[in-house]
């Protein structure tokens, strides 16, 4: 079983990504469980047809934990991804990240962590121990790092490759940074600077998906591009990312950028 | 004193905000204290207290709530908790004639609106207390805290005829709390002035209400400057910052007092020291003896006050200081007043006659 998690930037792209890519790899037959873990809870909603499905915080909230089964939390979507939503409390109490940690032990319990693959879709920071919660023992070997050519977009994915950095030096860690997805703001120069923002962190650039209309219609028509136009030169990209993530051998642990570096670099890079 | 501890004494003084602020509350007698937080902080607290008013043979239960918090409201928010546990404490028969909220680490770190749930209009007053766990700072910053939660209970302040004085902060933890007390009843009483209030300990609600119409305050160490500050902002009440310790310093403690009344104290002054000869005389037979002051614990650092009055207590009886003295521990803490010197001076007699 591969375990992956998509990190970045929060309006980055990241469900989108998560959700084609879990759609491609269910198309090649393989069995997938997607994970939102976010409190916005709308990783799955494009494989679920525009369905927003009970979260488990939400499920927890009403029932307690005691009473509640797998089929409750877990929904099939498009080519049968199952579909999990971890939710969060309501916006302005509680503790989000604790939430987190409480699903992943409830969904250990009820044996829902299985499959061919995990996809992790967490939310856009690491802001405290429970979003850093997939990266641990156990959890994500693999980690993704969604950016577009933005400088906030490139910071944060920094700031997550510390994440990575930190929790790798852990014993029996086996997170690793499994390469940076550049999910393209059609900036000039996007794909060259986020290869290189890549390198610098001692990983590579995977995958460069282009700016497509095709997610925006797809997205009002509440699918996945690879189901709502699989023909498409946008399904294409999300069918190759499918299988070079799935195929990938070589993770690393990342060498996050100093400020002054993350800076020198900004300079190089954008025409002033 | 002994509330601005070295680091070696940390594990005393500066405990939980909560343990500090709850050795005050739980002296209003007709409150209830709510701990917002998880079962244990009030479980450990309930022990020490419970335990703390056995030894004083006061057959008392603290009157602690726990709003105990589980997972999941720390996940979503521990504000219904805590109202639903006021509403429990105000079904209560009898019903509480207070409510005293206080805060733990944990719902301070996820951010629990204590003050404003606290803030809605009740039939009795509920008052959130700053504490916070470790995050509201140490045990003497709850001990604070707590009072000065306690004084917005307070009426306006009135004079009442007769000189009077409030005991500000006496440390309810402290094995001779009431000992103290007496002692300083005793020599104010020197002065022509009663009790008007021990803030706090056994009071009721309604007797907060005196706390303005006393004539002097008398705060049980310097660390309570803060509090003497306030309550002399809040009722024109002037304050004299400690108990006394030592010899000299009881007598220079009735003319502190004296001073804020704006009485005369040097006849109380003589009374006093010649009483304090009385009680020397009753130890002379140590005179002569060899001791050495040592640290009472190695987990206590040095306390000057203690330094200073067996030193000074030292020189009234004849003894020398020596290395190869009997060993005498310093006290811990320091002793109060002339009766405090005795109960210390026969531990000293016990360990020279061996």
């Amino acid at each position: 079983m591969k375990q992956i998690a998509l990190y970045g930037k929060g309006g980055i792209g990241k469900s989108t990504t998560a959700a084609n890519l879990s759609a491609a790899l269910a198309e090649d037959g393989l069995d997938i469980l997607q994970i939102g873990c976010d409190p916005k809870h709308d990783s799955t909603r494009m494989l679920m047809h525009g369905t927003w499905i009970p979260t488990v915080l939400d499920l927890i909230r009403e029932h307690g934990d005691e009473n509640i089964a797998v089929d409750d939390v877990v929904y099939r979507g498009f080519s049968g991804v199952r579909c999990v939503e971890a939710g969060g409390p309501e916006p302005g109490i509680g503790c989000a990240g604790r939430g987190i940690i409480a699903t992943f032990q409830l969904l250990e319990r009820l044996g829902a962590l299985k499959g061919d693959v995990i996809v992790y879709d967490v939310l856009g920071d690491v802001v405290c121990g429970g979003f850093a919660m997939p990266m641990r023992e156990g959890y994500a070997q693999e980690i993704y790092l969604v950016t577009s050519g933005e400088l906030m977009s490139i910071y944060a994915a920094n700031n997550i490759a510390k994440a990575i950095a930190r929790l790798s030096r852990r014993a029996r860690s086996r997170c690793t940074l499994g390469g940076v997805i550049c999910n393209a703001k059609n900036i000039e120069g996007e794909e060259e600077m986020v290869a290189e923002f890549a390198r610098r962190i001692n990983s590579r650039l995977i995958s460069y998906i282009p700016r497509s209309r095709d997610v925006q219609v797809a997205e009002l028509n509440r699918q996945t591009v690879v189901e709502y136009a699989p023909e498409s030169d946008q399904a294409a990209v999300y069918r190759e990312l499918g299988r070079t993530v799935y195929g990938n051998q070589e993770t690393s642990l990342p060498t996050p950028l100093e400020m002054d570096e993350l800076e020198s670099f900004a300079f190089e890079f954008v025409q002033v | 004193m002994n509330s601005s501890p070295s680091p070696l004494n940390s594990s005393r003084f500066e405990g939980c905000t909560l343990t500090g602020a709850l050795s005050v509350l739980t002296e209003v007698r007709d409150a209830v204290c709510i701990i917002h937080g998880p079962a244990g902080c009030a479980h450990h607290n309930f022990s020490l207290l419970h335990a703390t008013l056995l030894a004083s043979d006061r057959f008392e239960i603290p009157r602690l709530l726990s709003t105990n918090l589980t997972e999941n409201d720390i996940i979503f928010g521990g504000e219904e908790a805590l109202e639903a546990t006021i509403a429990r404490a105000l079904s209560l028969s009898p019903a509480p004639a207070s409510i005293f909220v206080l805060s733990t680490c944990i719902v301070e770190t996820i951010g629990d609106d204590t003050e404003a749930v606290c803030a809605k209009p009740r039939s009795v007053p509920v008052i959130a207390v700053p504490t916070a766990g470790f995050l509201g700072g140490v045990f003497d910053t709850g001990i604070k805290n707590a009072l000065l939660s306690v004084a917005s209970l307070a009426g306006p302040g009135k004079g009442k005829p007769g000189l009077s004085a409030n005991l500000i902060g006496e440390k309810n933890l402290e094995y001779d709390v009431d000992e103290n007390a007496a002692e300083i009843a005793r020599l104010i009483g020197r002065l022509g002035i009663t009790i008007n209030l021990r803030f706090v300990r056994g009071l009721s609600t309604h007797d907060l209400a005196r706390l303005g119409s006393a004539t002097v305050n008398i705060l049980r160490e310097p660390a309570l400057q803060a509090v003497g500050e306030d309550l002399q902002e809040r009722f024109g009440t002037p304050f004299v910052d400690s108990f006394p310790t030592g010899l000299s310093g009881t007598c220079r403690f009735l003319e502190d007092v004296g001073r804020a009344c704006g009485i005369d104290a040097s006849g109380a002054i003589a009374d006093e020291r010649a009483y304090q000869e009385e009680m020397l005389e009753r130890f002379r037979d140590m005179a002569g003896s060899q001791v050495s002051f040592q640290t009472a614990h190695p987990m206590l650092g040095a306390d000057p006050v203690a330094e200073t009055v067996c030193a000074e207590c030292a020189r009234a009886l004849d003894l020398t200081v020596a290395p190869d003295g009997v060993f005498v521990p310093f006290p811990y803490p320091s002793p109060v007043g002339t009766a405090g010197l005795r109960r210390m001076l026969h531990g000293w007699r016990i360990l020279i006659r061996g």
